[in-house]
């Protein structure tokens, strides 16, 4: 244990003394670590920023559309009040229905008018 | 020198006196920390010392960065969404009011205000020129007040947004807009008096925006709407037909109601004359009273139904028993005269039909006045009507309750009451006896009601009132296979301390239909004529009509069936 513990910490002294023209290659590791960190930072926010503009303009079109969604709501409200829709029928020579005009479902059959006649060439009447 | 340096001891010992042991504690660690180094260089073990020293900053630096992640970690995962992103309705000073279908009744709409700031305006002749093209509404006075001024200053409230755009699209320096939540009533003056209106705080004045002004304000904070009872289909066809009443017996102004008698739900309530809520400042004199919950009438025969029922209820008469109408009656000097004179004696169905003030007279007298004040409080007649509304006001009571004031009050004078309360009572007459308040809120009031009536002498009143529309007074209000049934009243107004034939009321409390069982569904329809100029003046001409109309138009909107009727029985004959 003690010999696997002695190899391993001469083997980290290696790396960790591991140089390049004069510069431990942990360093240089390290440096170019935090350059891909930084660089990895600032890509991640402009990409927030990005999406934060994103969201905002879509809740001000949201915002937008509901206020018109609102105001058209309300206009047709206006148009389909029912003083204006009697006044306009009214003008149109309409009027309510009469109760004569009206028939429950179960009597349609009859007010069924009968089927046309139709005499064929040969004689043979069909309706 | 060294740390081992007898001087150090010495500070020591100089200093201990003169601190508490705590600050000697922490001078005594700052210190070794600080002379680690050198006392390890003494102890000619300077190397391991060294990296001790470093492993304790890598620690200390590791720590603060674990708890850092783990705080933006749990920042991350667990502290809930943040409120960034609402993608849903923006919260309102007031929410939508709505009918019972979901119409609009009233909504806040975003409004402009629009703002000139002078120094930025290059040409300001031009300015004013463009601006009064664009927007004529802008008042000429105020704009050149704002132009000729040196600092920013409204101009105009409530821009639409198409009148923004049209400023906008001047494309002037110095125009700014400012946004602004305004109440808008789109229906004009439908429903004006029912719906109310808001200040431009917020806050609700009159109507149901007074009314319900805590839920409507809840609801506009959550992107909801508050649904009122109201059909907007029944409420037009009660409004236009109260019109055409009001303009075919040229008369002062009236009040047509709907009312569900099972629930109590107002399905349509107008006032005429009717007012626009965008312009109140325009509104004739009186036109925003909303007469339906705000005006008292002596009302005349039609509290003729409440006697009767009170006869039949309390056992002191039933349709068969017998008043003797054959000459007016005399109560001390007092000569009390039937309006449609039979000069005979008649049995109670005949009073009702023939709305006999000697017969009604001679019941409340015969009951006397505990058992009268008792039934005209079962029906709510001596209290405000019961309804969300503020504005429903109490009515105006007699003084005393001696023979002459109940022979009055049976055929409807000495008291005058508000058309709400004569809608509730006579719900409650018809729908099987069950008193319940009224409501604006869709599915009532929520409360059980109270029993007022048994469903024996509904059932008869039901019948008492349609026989009236067949046989009687109230032939008019009759609409095909609806099964109409109703009482007429007929009042002279009190002016000037005398009772004015010229100045007269005409009503009608109707309901339909007025068969079935007790529980069926069924309509109560009041009209009420305020000053009919036509002749004859009564409520059967004036006020029948026009609730013989409305059962016929809102029959397939709040699907009753129409069944024609037998022949005529007389009611009498019907009872077992």
């Amino acid at each position: 244990m003690t010999a696997f513990a002695s190899a391993l910490g001469s083997g980290l002294k290696r790396v960790f003394d591991l140089k390049v023209r004069g510069i431990r290659v942990v360093e240089i590791v390290g440096v170019v670590l935090v350059a891909v960190l930084v660089l990895s930072v600032y890509v991640a926010k402009a990409a927030a920023a990005r999406q934060s503009a994103s969201i905002a303009a879509l809740e001000r079109e949201i915002a937008e559309t509901d206020a018109r969604v609102r105001l058209l709501r309300a206009e047709a409200a206006r148009l389909e009040s029912p003083a204006r829709l009697e006044a306009l029928s009214r003008q149109a020579g309409l009027a309510p229905a009469d109760a004569a005009q009206v028939v429950p479902e179960a009597r349609l059959p009859e007010l069924a008018e009968p089927a046309p006649v139709v005499v064929l060439p040969e004689g043979e009447v069909t309706r | 020198m060294s740390v081992q340096d007898p001087r150090f001891d010495l500070y020591r010992r100089a200093a201990a006196p003169a601190l508490a042991p705590l600050w000697r504690r922490m001078v005594h660690s700052i210190w070794s920390i600080e002379h680690a180094f050198e006392r390890a260089r003494a102890d000619a073990r300077p190397e391991e010392d060294t990296r001790v020293r470093i492993s304790l900053v890598f620690l200390l630096f590791s720590a603060v960065f674990v708890l850092l992640a783990a705080g933006a970690t749990w920042a991350a995962l667990f502290r809930g969404e943040v409120p960034r992103f609402s993608g849903g309705a923006a919260a309102l000073a007031r929410g939508d009011l709505t009918d019972r279908n979901g119409q609009l009744l009233a909504a806040n709409i975003p409004h402009y205000a629009v703002y000139i700031d002078p120094t930025e305006v290059w040409d300001r002749d031009h300015a004013m020129r463009e601006i009064r093209r664009a927007l004529p509404r802008i008042p000429a006075e105020r704009l050149a007040r704002v132009l000729q001024g040196d600092r920013r200053l409204i101009v105009a409230t409530g821009l639409t947004p198409t009148e923004r755009r049209r400023l906008h699209a001047l494309g002037l320096g110095g125009l700014s807009f400012e946004p602004e939540d305004r109440r808008v009533y789109p229906l004009g003056s439908s429903a004006a008096h029912l719906i109310g209106f808001a200040d431009t705080g917020g806050r609700g004045v009159a109507g149901a925006e007074l009314a319900f002004d805590d839920a409507v304000r809840a609801a506009g904070a959550s992107g909801g709407s508050v649904p009122l009872s109201i059909d907007l289909r029944v409420q037009g066809v009660v409004e236009a037909e109260l019109r055409q009443a009001v303009e075919d017996s040229q008369a002062e102004a009236g009040v047509a109601m709907v009312v569900d008698a099972s629930t109590g739900e107002v399905l349509g309530m107008a006032s005429y004359p009717t007012f626009d809520p965008a312009h109140r400042d325009r509104a004739s004199a009186g036109a925003t009273l909303n007469r339906a919950v705000s005006a008292h009438y002596e009302m005349g025969s039609v509290f003729k139904s409440f006697v009767v029922a009170a006869g039949l209820e309390t056992g002191a008469a039933d349709v068969n028993t017998l008043f003797d109408a054959s000459d007016p009656l005399m109560i001390g000097r007092r000569r009390i005269a039937d309006f449609h004179a039979q000069n005979r004696v008649m049995t109670l169905e005949e009073v009702f039909l023939h709305s006999s003030n000697i017969g009604t007279s001679r019941l409340a007298i015969d009951m006397g006045p505990e058992v009268m004040r008792d039934f005209y409080d079962r029906f709510g007649l001596l209290r405000a009507a019961p309804i969300e509304l503020k504005e429903s006001a109490a009515p105006v009571l007699p003084r005393n309750w001696s023979d002459s004031t109940l022979a009055s009050l049976s055929f409807g004078y000495a008291i005058m009451i508000t058309p709400a309360q004569m809608a509730a009572a006579t719900a409650a007459l018809v729908n099987g006896g069950i008193y319940r308040p009224l409501s604006l809120r869709r599915g009532g009031a929520g409360v059980e009601g109270r029993r007022v009536l048994s469903e024996r002498t509904s059932a008869t009143m039901r019948d008492l009132m349609r026989a009236n529309v067949l046989r009687g007074s109230g032939a008019r209000a009759d609409a095909p296979g609806l099964r109409v049934g109703g009482k007429t009243g007929s009042a002279n107004k009190l002016v000037d301390g005398r009772y004015d034939p010229a100045q007269a009321i005409g009503t009608f409390a109707g309901v339909f239909p007025a068969d079935g069982a007790a529980d069926a569904r069924r309509y109560v329809v009041f009209v009420l004529i305020d000053e009919p100029g036509s002749f004859p003046r009564t409520g059967g001409f004036v006020a029948a009509p026009a609730v013989g109309r409305i059962a016929d138009r809102i029959a397939p909107f709040v699907q009753v069936e129409r069944r024609f009727d037998p022949a005529p029985v007389a009611v009498a004959e019907a009872q077992p």
